[in-house]
């Protein structure tokens, strides 16, 4: 960033000698501007502004129709902290991010060190079979997974109760115990491709001679994994994890598809919760108020704000850290 | 595993290769699993209702039922949704790829006064939470009159990228030198000239990833469009207009089976086509 403000003084030392009219200035800057209004077209309104906007609206109780008009102050956020269904909706959204970022990271860590050997031949077409799935939707995979289970789910079930493993039909999804932990491996399965080349990249660029330099000194396989992978990886890990853990944290496709949030309200996640306050029919769910709906998307925004802000402090004092370690 | 790195290089007899061959079986077999919806679902698309029950597991089908394809494309709709997922995909790719870099360019390459507020700003966009801000989006939308238009969901689909890829493009257009750009301006080539013949050529690695994302995002994209055709099923793009058909489950299993393949297969086929390169993107993401 410094030589990019660098450079751009220079350039533009030249201004200051002549007075600049406002015709010079056009003929100057003119053609910059307007390459930028396209981007300020788009994102001031439908960026800037809805940011600015979601902050007034968690201050009416309003069905979405008309203008707000009855103002509740902060009723609204007062009613969110107060609803139970709202924490149950929370726990399950940390729950969600918190089995699968874990099992995740583990199992993508795992399967890249065996990519990563180079003794291995074709980790290119593995890795491509195991990346395939993130290509797709999280809706359309979770609408195969649940064809999946009405379909081979009951020949599985078949076999179960004459192996005499279950007393009854396993109902993946119906069942108020199984709804997450099911969705949570759907969720597994599908993104685990984006960690696996992550951590594949940050595996790459550990220079080879560590190892072979470690393995001369009589390390073995455990002890370059633990003195010379880890340390090294330490860094990528800590964004890899970071991405980790906000996308889960956002997840809605796959809980709405498979499960809707239930049953009754079994797997239903802080997105899903808002969704079905701001755009139910008021027919269908009389509660529908999207002051209130938006009260929780501001609520949970700014809890993902303030974890993206812990995450770059704790990012800075690694770095830090590391630094003092190395001077 | 290391040793043989060692010089000590060991000869290949058959023991020394079973373990290899032990890491193989055990990927492909992995692998085999890791698909095998894909497969399932593809194998599905073909079977009668009844078999889908009955021979539930097997990915064999009976005979090859093109029904199931045509009753997804007419009575599920799919031509309509399928025409949409191309417009909405190729629409935002290109509106991205445009918007964000000439942004980029003029970012990158002028003196703009203003510059250090409009990059500040950008990168605190960065940090700021999207996804929580779909109401009033959706009430903007409504009052200038886009609700229920295909409009409505390309819009809000590239306004949200913009920043982003604008940023993406200001990084690579600083990595390239100046000269060429300042031969142009000597022999008199005008600043649009400069960003579409010369610049935006260079960039053509950069066009190319942001492209492959933009096209998946958009091609995958579920939550927008779903929010902003609820009002009207005929624009429904194939993710929204699949939710939507196990909701109304008017054709069967079966068909629900051939609506999915025909969503996937085209996203899939440009993967695999352009995996390394799709590969290689999302590594330099972790990497820059």
């Amino acid at each position: 960033m410094v030589p990019l403000a660098a450079r751009a003084g220079q350039v533009s030392l030249g201004s200051g000698i002549r007075r600049a009219s406002p015709y010079r200035f056009l003929r100057r800057h003119g053609w910059s501007y307007l390459f930028l209004i396209p981007l300020f077209a788009l994102v001031l309104p439908f960026v800037v502004y809805p940011l600015i906007a979601s902050v007034e609206i968690t201050l009416y109780d309003w069905d979405g129709i008309g203008h707000p008009t009855r103002y509740v102050g902060l009723d609204n956020f007062a009613r969110v902290i107060h609803d139970p269904l709202f924490w149950n909706a929370f726990a399950h959204t940390f729950e969600y991010a918190g089995v699968l970022v874990p099992i995740q990271l583990t199992l993508a860590l795992a399967l890249a060190l065996v990519l990563n050997n180079p003794r291995l031949r074709g980790a290119a077409v593995y890795r491509a079979i195991y990346f395939a799935p993130v290509v797709t939707s999280a809706a359309l995979v979770g609408i195969v997974v649940s064809l999946l289970l009405t379909s081979v789910g009951q020949s599985l079930n078949h076999a179960l109760l004459q192996l005499g493993l279950v007393r009854e039909p396993v109902d993946w999804l119906g069942s108020p115990t199984l709804a997450l932990p099911t969705i949570i491996a759907v969720g597994i399965w599908h993104t685990f491709g984006y960690n696996l080349v992550y951590f594949l990249a940050g595996l790459q660029s550990i220079p080879r001679e560590l190892f072979e330099a470690a393995a001369v000194d009589g390390a073995n396989a455990w002890q370059r994994f633990r003195y010379i992978t880890v340390p090294m990886l330490r860094e990528v890990g800590a964004v890899i994890l970071f991405l980790a853990i906000l996308g889960s944290l956002q997840v809605f496709d796959l809980v709405l598809v498979m499960t809707g949030g239930g049953p009754y309200y079994a797997s239903e996640v802080v997105s899903t919760y808002i969704y079905r306050f701001a755009f139910t029919p008021a027919a269908v769910q009389a509660e529908a108020n999207v002051g209130y709906a938006s009260a929780a998307a501001f609520l949970m925004g700014l809890l993902v704000m303030g974890l993206t802000a812990l995450q770059f402090l704790a990012a800075g004092v690694l770095r830090r850290q590391r630094a003092e370690a190395a001077g | 595993m290391a040793v043989s790195l060692v010089g000590r290089r060991v000869p290949d007899r058959p023991l020394r290769r079973l373990p290899m061959l032990l890491v193989h079986l055990f990927l492909i077999g992995l692998g085999f699993l890791y698909l095998y919806p894909f497969l399932w679902v593809l194998a599905s698309s073909f079977k009668s209702p009844g078999e889908f029950f009955e021979a539930g597991p097997s990915l064999i089908p009976a005979a090859l039922r093109w029904d199931n394809y045509r009753d997804a494309w007419n009575i599920g709709h799919f031509s309509t949704y399928f025409l949409n997922t191309v417009i909405v995909a190729v629409s935002v790719t290109s509106l991205v790829i445009l918007i964000s870099s000439m942004a980029g360019f003029v970012l990158a390459r002028t003196a703009v006064p203003g510059r250090t507020v409009i990059l500040g700003g950008m990168v605190a966009l960065m940090f700021l939470p999207g996804g929580y801000t779909i109401i009033p989006t959706f009430e903007l939308v409504q009052k200038l009159g886009l609700l229920n238009t295909l409009w409505a969901v390309i819009l809000v689909q590239a306004a949200g990228a913009l920043v982003f890829n604008a940023l993406l493009f200001l990084g690579y257009f600083l990595t390239i030198g100046r000269e060429i750009e300042e031969a142009a301006r000597v022999d008199g080539a005008s600043f649009p000239r400069i960003y579409a013949q010369i610049m935006l050529p260079l960039a053509r690695p950069m066009v190319a990833t942001v492209a492959l994302f933009q096209f998946m995002t958009n091609w995958n994209s579920f939550w927008i469009p779903l929010v902003f055709t609820l009002g009207n099923p005929a624009l429904r793009t194939l993710a929204v207009g699949m939710y939507a058909f196990v909701g109304e489950n008017s054709t069967g299993w079966t068909a629900i089976c051939a609506g999915a393949v025909m969503s996937i297969l085209p996203i899939m086929l440009v993967f695999f086509l352009l995996q390394r390169h799709f590969i290689e993107a999302v590594a330099g993401a972790i990497k820059g």
